[in-house]
């Protein structure tokens, strides 16, 4: 019997095999070996790396650009959370209101800013933020506002990536909210209604606990990639400037490491950020499994 | 059966043999490839290295040249070059800026060319020593140069018309350009000027040198933009943006189209752009003139461009690099280089002969402000040590808040420079 039990287990991790041996090779190797490298100078051609203790993390916690990219990525990682899980929410289900021909049309129109190249889509928003002829700021002006340099301004540039990074992610998560929306089943509506329910109590009441788990995948996905999406715009737009106001965790490491060749420094700076997410994210499980319905 | 066997023994070894050298013949027979790396995009000299590529494809059939454009200018190149290098795949040839070429020759493994002074005498005669101290470090010859160019200030005439100013007479000083841009802002309510503000410091060099200063002590100890002719400079350059409100703010792409669509009267930036802005102003002459003097101090101006270095480690590949840079520098090469894009030719009797570049200069008038520029020409400082890169972050980062004007320019740069003098090596 033991012996069955142990050539069962034996077949199990021989499927596992190929997948934890890839994982193992592509994402902890790289995690160890950057670990490990934190704890060393090294600028990547040098055939020598110098052990260097802990100062790596000491200078990082000393370092004013750090901080003031933890500060912006806080500030990102909120704002695209709160705007790229509610703005496709609303969008799906006035989305789904529409009948016939035009609910595809909007689909697709809603849809479309997520195929296009992001490289391509800051090119074309490179041009529309020009802040003396670019669209943003001629219609502004013909609201009678003065619109700001959207990237050379400190107080700006940020808002001007996380804009873009909106645009740009939102309708993944819209496509995810019609299918779940699409999935609750009809009769519980026709039910609610039967019981004289308003438009509103059907949303308050069916519509988000029941699509709860969707919202739930929404969210973790939106807050753990959303720094991540913030690279590609701000290297096009502003490489983290002007003076480091839109500077975030992801691209301050790819700028240690590939700027200024400080490679100790930026795996120093990247075990820190992957402890912080690895924190949050557990956090984040914890709390969100607790408030979601299944609909079972 | 015996002899049989020999015979046929024999024939196998002088068929392997033979296919051996066959294999080998048509080795050397293939023309060896090298990858040369550049900054030049299509709007910036790229179908100009096309173009070299191919004759000197056509005058070399042993050598193919494959030419890789960089984003991101010499900081942008010097990344991917750092990470190839890693990768031990550099290519053979590359760009490397004059802010850039200190921290290459230490960090990099690359060829010393001092020795092709012997076997090649010919290709240095012409190169004036000036210029080819250009890619000279610690009494080596690390790289050659090549692109050269100059700042100089384009303007708008017909902005300077609107503003009733005399498009004849820019203006030659600072003090001139603040009245007549406080003229052209009032008259036309358009921006008077842009200077340039890419990922480089090269014209706040330009005018810490133009205002008598020195962006590195000589003992190249201390950084110098915390002296008072950079403070100066930097003042001014705030007070523009933020007080007069004559000078834009913008990044490098919004400046250069802001100008080009007629939104900017005057646009200080590289002669190497003259090409681009003759064929993109957008319903107006371009015209270009030299940038202004700080008073009657004389007119100084950083050294843009480029030297070329070879990091080919394979001797067949060093020799095609080599071929490769004697090409590009010849009179031929030359000429195709200065007419795509307006650097100026390290041979500089080529502007005056008439079977090179005397017609392009005749017919090119902004290419005056370069030439009457050239002999004012200093160094782009490059900043020594492996923390170089750092430096020059630190500064580009110090103009940046200076021009947001939230703080006086002094003890931002103050701070950026005890910062950036803390990184030189000691």
């Amino acid at each position: 019997m033991p012996g069955r039990r142990w050539r069962a287990a034996a077949i199990g991790y021989l499927y596992l095999a190929p997948a934890a041996a890839l994982t193992a090779v592509f994402v902890y190797w790289p995690l160890v070996a950057s670990a490990t490298l934190s704890f060393y100078d090294w600028n990547l051609v040098s055939p020598t790396w110098a052990a260097v203790g802990f100062a790596n993390y000491r200078e990082l916690a000393h370092n004013r650009a750090f901080w003031l990219a933890l500060v912006n990525t806080a500030k990102a990682a909120a704002a695209l959370t709160a705007l790229t899980v509610l703005v496709p929410l609303l969008l799906a289900v006035a989305v789904l209101r529409v009948t016939g021909w035009w609910r595809n049309v909007y689909r697709v129109v809603l849809f479309s800013p997520t195929v296009i190249s992001m490289a391509i889509a800051c090119a074309v928003w490179l041009w529309m933020f020009h802040p003396l002829h670019g669209v943003l700021n001629t219609l502004l002006r013909y609201a009678g506002i003065q619109g700001p340099r959207w990237l050379s301004s400190g107080s700006s540039a940020i808002w001007a990536i996380i804009i873009v990074t909106v645009w740009k992610t939102f309708g993944f998560n819209f496509v995810i909210y019609i299918a779940g929306l699409l999935a609750i089943p009809a009769e519980m509506y026709e039910a609610g209604r039967v019981d004289g329910a308003s438009e509103r109590q059907l949303f308050r009441h069916i519509t988000l606990p029941l699509l709860a788990p969707t919202t739930l995948f929404v969210f973790l996905t939106t807050f753990i990639l959303s720094p991540q999406n913030l690279f590609v715009p701000t290297q096009i737009l502003t490489q983290g400037g002007p003076n480091e106001a839109s500077n975030n965790l992801g691209y301050l490491v790819y700028q240690l490491g590939f700027e200024y060749f400080r490679v100790g420094y930026a795996s120093a700076a990247a075990t820190v950020i992957f402890l912080l997410f690895l924190g949050l994210t557990a956090v984040q499980f914890y709390f969100a499994e607790r408030r979601v319905h299944y609909g079972r | 059966m015996r002899r049989q066997i020999v015979v046929r023994s024999t024939s196998l070894v002088l068929t392997v043999f033979l296919a051996l050298c066959g294999g080998a013949l048509a080795r050397a027979a293939e023309p060896i490839t090298i990858e040369y790396w550049h900054i030049n995009s299509p709007t910036f000299g790229g179908p100009a290295v096309k173009e070299l590529v191919q004759v000197f494809e056509a005058k070399n059939p042993g050598i193919k040249i494959a030419e890789k454009f960089q984003p991101g200018v010499y900081t942008g190149l010097m990344q991917q070059l750092q990470v190839s290098l890693a990768a031990k795949r550099p290519p053979a040839i590359a760009q490397i800026g004059y802010n850039l070429t200190a921290y290459a020759a230490g960090q990099f493994p690359h060829v010393i060319l001092d020795k092709y002074r012997k076997s090649d005498p010919d290709f240095f005669k012409g190169i004036p020593d000036n210029i080819m101290a250009l890619g000279v470090l610690g009494g080596s010859l690390h790289g050659i140069p090549f692109g050269v160019s100059t700042p100089v200030m384009f303007y708008n005439p017909d902005l300077f018309k609107a503003a009733g100013l005399n498009p004849d007479q820019p203006p030659q000083t600072w003090d001139e350009l603040l009245r007549q841009g406080a003229i052209i802002k009032q008259k036309t309510g358009k921006l008077a000027v842009y200077l340039q503000q890419p990922n480089d410091e090269w014209i706040d060099q330009t005018l810490i040198w133009g205002n008598g200063g020195r962006p590195l002590s000589e003992d190249g100890k201390h950084v110098g933009w915390d002296s008072p002719q950079a403070i100066e400079a930097m003042q001014m350059w705030q007070d523009m943006v933020d007080k007069t409100k004559i000078a834009a703010n913008l990044t490098w792409e919004e400046g250069l189209q802001a100008f080009l669509s007629g939104h900017i009267a005057m646009c200080l930036t590289t002669i190497g752009r003259q090409d681009h802005m003759r064929k993109n102003a957008s319903g107006f002459q371009v015209r270009a003139v030299p940038v202004p003097r700080f008073g009657t101090k004389p007119l100084a101006t950083a050294t843009g461009g480029n030297v070329l270095m070879i990091f080919a480690s394979d001797p067949a590949q060093e020799k095609a690099a080599w071929e490769w840079i004697k090409f590009v520098l010849s009179p031929e090469g030359a000429t195709i280089w200065t007419k795509g894009t307006g650097y100026l030719p390290p041979r500089a009797e080529l502007a005056t002969d008439p079977r090179y570049l005397k017609p392009f200069f005749d017919e090119a008038p902004m290419m005056k402000a370069a030439l009457q520029t050239f002999p004012y020409a200093r160094p782009w400082v490059s900043f020594p040590g492996s923390r170089g890169l750092e430096i020059t972050k630190i500064l580009i980062k110090a103009r940046e808040e200076i021009l947001e004007g939230k703080r006086p320019a002094e003890p931002i740069l103050k701070e950026a420079s005890q910062q950036a003098s803390a990184l030189l090596p000691k």
